[in-house]
């Protein structure tokens, strides 16, 4: 029997959704592959971003998944399927994460042993940037994350037979235990996967800035896929605007958040004035990489802040689904302009390559595939979820 | 214990009677004062008192009464300046921010905590202008043109300090007051003294209830919670700046605005915890501020000690990847040094002992969270120390490397400061209703459509 009045019945999406998804893939790893063949120093320099907006979306929804419990919201329960949907990202990077793994010679200066022997400071930080450490790290991590995801997403499938309460208590208690897990692996990785690509540099706050990005990012790929099923009625029909607003709300937050971040940590840098600190900001303002700077600032932050503080926008479907996705690419400019200033300078000169489109790609139709299979073997809601009723009744 | 998560959580306990809930909050302001309360108050103007002979006597001899030296230019000054302006945080996190969360279990709190932020920025405010020896120059802070021509500098975070806490200060005061308008119309409705009914009638500004006043209130309320909201993040950045604008090792670090937000969040609920649990008890509104705000709050000190772990853990992990000498060597200054006392003070008390507030039992025992809560004060004073007195003592050039000693006035002028804070308290807890009336009305059972749609009528029945 189930507790809520409940207007969900399971069916699947349209077939053209994993179709879209699976040529979207199939390209990403055709011309992928082809890309590696061909030129593999600039096929991974294109796949990193792709990589690290795979890991922001994945582990960015494990955390609003978590935090849900934590926090023991209740408007969230009818989206929290979606969220957990996508972070089942997070097993698949473990077979994703080894073309960068074979290819680290071409991401990353510090595992030239000849260049490091010469460099004192480089020597200083081999203890941490080696590549078997590295590699430990990237595994280690990657199977946390794994292994949290499953035991959420374990608890919550099971609630949709039993329904039993206790199942939700011990996922709050897993999300106590998950955060601190969270905070120091996903700053491990924005170290090691983003950081490291200039070994010489170094800011304090650089874990936050990802993490601020990767949950604002999933936020908004929840928002996208919730309003698109809310529309084509596959999620409940007491779903409504307000949910809608509070999702807008919360992106909007993640919006001033990820700001806030990036401005302390450029203001400070430019402040102090300190060479040590100031190149990794000049790498991003010479070499034509200004204007990828400035569309950082209007994409990720100008154009969403000034379309999510009206209230219409926020409830508005067609205006949220449009920003959502905005964000989307905002986040992936992001990723882009932290990477691929890195591999340029010193003489180096950039060319856009077809690979840049060809991995986004890809990484969008993996997602969407991911999503797709989440429908089709399980529900779209939490069923049994205690706090679903209240979630649904949830008003302003 | 098991929690039925389909239920909404019980704000008030024991379902009272509207009436009733007006009459326990308002108890303590018709009454006269009863013995402890006189005690109370002595004790902290006589330590109020002890601090404005020892401010008489800065101002009087100058900053040489005080320890600071060379290279030590900043020490308890500037110290009990961030200390304070981080103690008000938690006011405006729980009024403003946890507001647009929709946590209902604000509202029990919420007075109380708005209130101590403003008392703490006030303690806050006075040290700069204590710490510039020339009070009767403060004026020359606020940029307007004079005849001298000066100007403030408005390159130095300094200054940003005194537009951030001016502003900081007037919000929190508008949100207060906004806040406590529909409870000075209850209050002038009940009372008979006469004196009292005219001054609540100002303070009330024609407030009757009416379904329009309330409408233009929730507007005007959330509008002035989007405001305090990046106030919270924005005070503490910026004293966080004046810190790490400079290139002093151990104070330059990008994670510094962030960290000292949580920190001020971490120390200023603290600091509610410790007062609530006292005030709950001497007003006996148990009932009102229940078990379960106190291990929310608890929740978020745990919360908020992590992140201020984090910090910590990030200065010392970059210190040694940033390969820069001068980095490590304050971190391990710090931790081995001869202010390492300090340090592993400030780590016991901000990042383990909160620890301990992981077990449900703990966070709900009234003796453990006093215990806690306090070494979080200690530890979160200690942290400024820390970052202060630890980075200077030992600069750039080892032969001015020299210890800081606090002096008599130093520890007089931190005392009063506390003074200062506790006798404020004390008389807002007799002068103003110390939970919000009108808000917690709003969160008893039955007084908004619940999703079982129970209750609604039956509490209307039962008055």
């Amino acid at each position: 029997m189930l507790n809520n009045d409940s207007g969900y019945i399971k069916k699947e999406l349209p077939a053209k959704v994993g179709t879209i998804g699976l040529v979207f893939l199939a390209a990403g790893i055709v011309f992928g592959t082809l890309g590696f063949i061909t030129d593999p120093q600039r096929a991974a320099m294109s796949y990193l971003p792709a990589f690290m907006f795979l890991v922001s979306i994945g582990i960015g929804s494990l955390f609003l998944v978590a935090i849900e419990y934590l926090a023991g919201a209740d408007w969230s329960v009818p989206f929290r399927r979606i969220a957990e949907f996508l972070s089942s990202l997070l097993p698949l990077l473990i077979i994703l994460v080894i073309p960068l793994l074979l290819n680290m010679k071409n991401l990353f200066s510090w595992t030239h042993i000849e260049l490091v022997s010469n460099d004192p400071i480089l020597q200083g930080k081999a203890p941490f940037l080696n590549s078997v450490f590295f590699i430990t790290r990237v595994f280690v991590i990657l199977l946390i994350w794994t292994a949290f995801y499953l035991k959420f997403i374990m608890n919550s499938r099971k609630q949709d037979v039993t329904g039993d309460q206790a199942l939700t208590k011990n996922s709050i208690v897993f999300s106590g235990i998950f955060m601190p897990v969270f905070a120091f692996t996903i700053t491990l990785t924005a170290v090691d996967w983003l950081m490291s690509l200039e070994p010489r540099w170094f800011s304090t706050i650089f874990g936050v800035y990802f993490f601020s990005g990767a949950v604002w990012s999933s936020l908004a790929a929840v928002t996208f896929i919730a309003i698109k099923l809310k529309e084509n009625g596959y999620l409940h029909p007491k779903v409504n605007s307000d949910h809608y607003y509070s999702l807008g709300t919360l992106l909007f937050a993640f919006t001033v958040f990820w700001a806030y971040i990036a401005f302390c940590q450029y203001m400070l840098i430019w402040y102090a004035d300190l060479p040590e600190e100031t190149f990794w900001f000049m790498h991003r303002w010479t070499g034509g990489w200004s204007f990828l700077s400035l569309a950082v600032i209007v994409t990720h932050f100008i154009v969403p802040f000034g379309a999510l503080l009206s209230f219409p926008s926020k409830t508005n479907p067609a205006r949220l689904k449009f920003i959502a996705i905005w964000i989307l690419v905002a986040h992936y400019i992001d990723l882009y302009w932290l990477i691929m200033p890195s591999f340029y300078g010193e003489g180096r000169v950039y060319t856009f390559s077809w690979l840049d489109i060809v991995f986004p790609i890809g990484a969008a139709g993996l997602i969407i595939v991911v999503f797709n299979r989440g429908v089709k073997l399980h529900n779209l809601i939490p069923l049994r979820d205690p706090k679903l009723q209240k979630g649904l009744d949830f008003r302003l | 214990m098991d929690i039925d998560y389909s239920k909404e959580l019980v704000q008030v306990e024991g379902n009272p009677p509207l009436a009733e809930l007006d009459r326990v909050i308002s108890l303590p302001l018709d009454q006269k004062p009863n013995k402890n309360f006189l005690i109370a108050i002595s004790i902290t103007s006589t330590m109020l008192l002890i601090g404005v002979i020892c401010v008489g006597l800065t101002f009087y001899y100058g900053i040489g009464m005080w320890g600071n030296n060379q290279p030590v230019g900043w020490a308890f000054g500037i110290i009990n300046f961030v200390f304070w302006v981080g103690i008000g945080h938690a006011g405006t996190l729980i009024s403003a921010i946890l507001f647009l969360l929709r946590q209902k279990w604000r509202t029990g709190i919420a007075r109380f905590a708005e209130a101590m932020t403003i008392f703490a920025v006030i303690c806050a405010g006075l040290f700069p202008i204590i710490h510039t020896g020339r009070p009767w120059l403060a004026g020359y802070l606020i940029p307007y043109p004079n005849d001298h021509g000066l100007w403030v500098n408005f390159n130095s975070p300094l200054v940003w300090d005194v537009f951030a806490v001016s502003t900081y200060f007037t919000v929190s005061l508008v949100f207060w007051y906004v806040g406590l308008i529909p409870d000075f119309a209850t209050l002038r409705d009940r009372t008979t003294d006469k004196i009292k009914k005219t001054l609540y009638s100002i303070f009330s500004m024609g407030w009757r209830h009416s379904n329009r006043h309330w409408q233009h209130y929730e507007k005007a309320y959330m509008i002035l919670a989007g405001l305090a909201t990046p106030l919270v993040l924005s005070v503490h950045t910026v004293v966080s700046f004046d810190f790490a604008t400079a290139v002093v090792p151990g104070w330059h670090t990008t994670i510094f605005p962030p960290y000292f937000v949580a920190g001020a969040i971490f120390s200023g609920f603290a600091m509610v915890v410790t007062c609530l649990v006292f005030l709950r008890k001497v007003f006996h509104i148990e009932h009102i501020i229940t078990m379960n705000h106190l291990d929310n709050m608890n929740k978020i000190v745990l919360a908020t000690s992590m992140m201020v772990g984090y910090g910590y853990s990030m200065e010392l992990f970059m210190a040694w990847y940033s390969g820069n000498h001068f980095e490590q060597f304050v971190f391990l200054n710090r931790a081995f040094g001869p202010y390492a006392w300090a340090y592993w003070t400030m780590i016991s008390c901000n990042v383990l002992i909160p620890q301990l507030f992981w077990i449900r039992k703990i966070r709900r025992s009234i003796p453990v969270m006093l215990f806690i809560v306090v070494f979080v004060n200690v530890g979160m004073w200690f942290e400024r120390f820390v970052i202060i007195v630890t980075s200077l003592h030992r600069d750039f050039l080892p032969s001015s490397w020299r210890m800081y000693t606090p002096t008599l006035v130093d520890l007089g002028i931190l005392l009063g400061s506390f003074g200062l804070f506790f006798t404020l308290i004390l008389l807002f807890t007799r002068t103003l209703p110390v939970v919000s009336m009108a808000e917690v009305k709003a969160v008893i059972h039955g007084a908004q459509p619940s999703h079982d749609g129970s209750n609604h009528i039956q509490q209307i029945g039962g008055e």
